[in-house]
């Protein structure tokens, strides 16, 4: 290096990063999966009245949308209700260099809701399937009325989307479901319509009717339970997690591992969710 | 008189009475009335708010097909506006700063290095159209143009088919995110401008399968980045070079460690298109002379392995590197030129990086590269007698500062190391001084 513009540069540089270095914020945030936000909120609530000085800001907006702001550095945790995605660790590869810390949280049961007026009580995974990606649309294939079937689902950002894709439909979502903006929304439809059928958290399921699912044809139907979701038997459950960006310090750890205790675990079932043991 | 005054007390009681009915039955029947119009009135408003609520209904279905159609549609970019010194100086130091036009100089320079726009239209799921124009100052060029098709049963294959980055690490991994001013020297030389066209099968088997496995093969025209632009529209020279790559990634979730290893080759040519009269000599891998005929293929043959390890340690940490050795050819035909392998020969070639980066906080994240070139494996020290020949020991020093995910400033010090020669010209018989600064500013979107 000959110049002393360089020089100064280099020196601008060290003072600059170590000046940067300790510029921390307080506040934790929260953002992701819908299905969580409640359980999330009240987490936060008892935390924050246990610890007085601290401060916890929770939003939804979907997995999708958490996992994004994980990765833009807008939120400290990530709720998700689906792993995190292959192309989503790449990207926090690029930019924190690290894998993500992956944190489960709780377990959750996907119900599909039906209207309590609809006849059909049970229906296999493949059937289910076959119902939202639009290749079966008449009740009465599967053993119900001779009545259309109206699907209502939750858009594409949201974890319990992907979740119920991956596992239930494994191919497109019919056109004509219709996107409903929170699972709330969709029991809310399904109440109304006696021909629908829509699907989101277990803990969610009020003035509608849970449906019985088997994994098979020859397999039982079970209907999600604290017990069936608990052992595993509700063919559609789920971990929900949270995503951190690198290992958890200072108030995110403290936050993060009350979560997990008898505490924070007991919170979970009080919401309607499932605790990890 | 009695008998009078009550007859007349009882009239004006009826009188009284019946005035009261009447007005029971008035009042009565005005109740009535004014409960129909009410209701009358109620309806034309619900009726009236029933329609205005079936025109919002159509505008907004209107609207809503206007708004899935533009929502397959994402656009995205970066500009990266920096300010650059050149410490480069003649051997007799007679000269500082880079050639430009003619016989001036410059030592420091304002540029735009990348002015992108990317759009993707995903008209049904498994389908991307994705094309990205680059603008300069003197043209546009397009950098990405290819149909992605990605298999819908399985969610592991997906077929790309147009132009775009060449499958090694180092390429793939775009600028935006890369943490030193550019690309080392080795991939800069081997792979120019990064792209090429033709058609790309990727299988990536951990999504179905959970196998943390991917594989990547392509056939290229292979002459992308060479020759002059209108040259690279198509092949010149017929033949296709082939490319493969094999990444596994190991996870260590509870230790916050991981790590990919992957290997690629490249298996091609540089054909002789055309001769010269007198002839054009070329030197081979031995630095004899030989004359090639027209149609005769020198050889372009890469094998290369990678390493990216992450490492969760007070905040993130990456160590990453590449080897690359083969045999590479160059000519210096117009259409075909590689402007950093520009002479008519045929070489063998090794080159690797390293480099470590460390997040500091949340917003900072400095970085230290070590790369490697040597162009002829087969020549050292004073035995060179080109530059082209020499082989290079780079240093690179630089630090981000993230104003937030869309906007980032880098400061990056590149120090070039040439291997010293007797006979490759008086600039090369020491060091030569052309290191390079740059502060950047990255806005993306």
């Amino acid at each position: 290096m000959k110049t002393n513009k360089l020089r100064i540069a280099a020196i601008l540089l060290v003072v600059m990063t170590i000046g940067f270095s300790f510029t921390t914020l307080n506040k934790v945030t929260v953002k992701g999966s819908d299905t969580m936000v409640i359980l999330s909120q009240k987490w936060a609530e008892v935390y924050m009245k246990k610890n007085p000085g601290a401060s916890i800001q929770v939003t939804g907006g979907g997995s999708g949308v958490g996992l994004a702001a994980l990765i833009n550095g807008s939120t400290d945790i990530a709720n998700s209700s689906r792993p995190i995605k292959s192309s989503e660790v790449e990207k926090l590869k690029a930019r924190y260099n690290t894998l993500g810390v992956e944190i489960p949280c709780a377990k959750d049961g996907l119900s599909v809701y039906l209207n309590r007026a609809n006849p059909v009580t049970a229906l296999t995974i493949k059937q289910l399937g076959q119902i939202f990606s639009g290749k079966i649309t008449n009740w009465k294939d599967v053993g119900g009325q001779d009545a259309p079937i109206k699907l209502y689902g939750r858009e594409s950002s949201s974890g319990t989307f992907g979740f119920f894709k991956d596992n239930v439909v494994k191919t497109d979502f019919s056109a004509s479901c219709q996107t409903l903006p929170g699972t709330a929304a969709i029991v809310n439809a399904v109440k109304k319509d006696k021909y629908s059928i829509g699907y989101g958290g277990a803990a969610y399921a009020e003035g509608v009717k849970d449906c019985a699912v088997k994994k098979d044809d020859k397999s039982p139907a079970i209907l999600p339970t604290a017990a069936t979701i608990k052992n595993h038997t509700y063919p559609i459950t789920r971990y929900l997690y949270m995503y951190l960006k690198s290992k958890p310090t200072g108030e995110i750890k403290a936050f993060v591992d009350w979560i997990l205790s008898s505490e924070g675990q007991k919170l979970v079932v009080e919401t309607g969710y499932f605790p990890l043991k | 008189m009695k008998k009078i005054l009550f007859t007349g007390l009882l009239f004006v009681s009826c009188l009284i009475n019946a005035q009261e009915v009447t007005n029971d039955t008035v009042k009565s029947n005005s109740v009535d009335t004014l409960k129909t119009d009410e209701l009358t009135r109620l309806k034309e408003s619900v009726d009236d708010h029933s329609m205005k609520l079936a025109g919002y209904e159509e505008r907004f279905s209107a609207l809503e097909t206007v708004v899935n159609e533009l929502s397959k549609i994402k656009v995205s970019g970066y500009i990266q506006a920096q300010y650059e010194m050149y410490d480069s100086w003649a051997s007799d130091g007679s000269q500082h700063g880079i050639p430009v036009t003619g016989s001036a100089y410059e030592d420091n320079s304002f540029y735009i290095r990348r002015a992108r726009i990317k759009f993707t239209y995903k008209p049904i799921d498994g389908v991307n159209f994705v094309l990205q124009p680059n603008f300069e100052v003197h043209q546009v060029t397009l950098k990405d143009a290819f149909v992605q098709l990605n298999d819908r049963w399985l969610n592991t294959f997906s077929l790309w088919v147009g132009q775009f980055n060449r499958p090694t690490y180092e390429i793939e991994y775009s600028s935006a995110s890369r943490e030193f001013a550019e690309r080392t020297l080795m991939t800069r030389t081997l792979y120019p401008t990064e792209r090429d066209q033709g058609v790309k099968l990727e299988a990536d088997f951990a999504t179905k399968f959970e196998i943390p496995l991917k594989l990547q093969f392509a056939v290229l025209n292979g002459n992308f980045g060479e020759g002059a632009l209108a040259n690279q529209a198509k092949d010149v020279d017929n033949g296709k070079d082939l490319m493969a790559r094999a990444v596994y990634s190991f996870k260590f979730p509870s230790k916050g460690l991981g790590i990919d290893f992957g290997a690629h080759t490249y298996l091609g040519n540089t054909t002789v298109i055309a001769q010269t009269s007198p002839v054009t000599v070329f030197s081979d891998v031995n630095n004899n002379s030989f004359t090639p005929n027209v149609g005769d293929k020198l050889k372009k043959e890469l094998f290369g392995t990678e390493m990216q390890l992450y490492y969760d340690f007070l905040g993130g940490l990456s160590l990453k590197g590449e080897y690359i050795r083969g045999t590479y050819s160059g000519t210096t035909n117009t259409a075909q030129v590689n402007t950093l392998f520009n002479a008519n020969k045929v070489r063998n070639v090794e080159g690797y990086y390293l480099s470590l980066v460390k997040n500091v906080g949340k917003v900072n994240e400095v970085s230290l590269r070590y790369d490697v070139f040597d162009p002829n494996t087969k020549l050292s020290g004073d035995g060179v007698k080109t530059k082209d020949d020499l082989k290079y020991y780079n240093w690179t020093f630089a630090w981000q500062y993230y104003f937030n995910d869309y906007i980032k400033v880098m400061a990056s010090y590149t120090l070039p190391v040439n291997e010293k020669s007797l006979n490759a010209g008086a600039d090369y018989i020491k060091d030569k001084h052309d290191n390079i600064f740059t502060l950047r500013l990255q806005a993306r979107f």
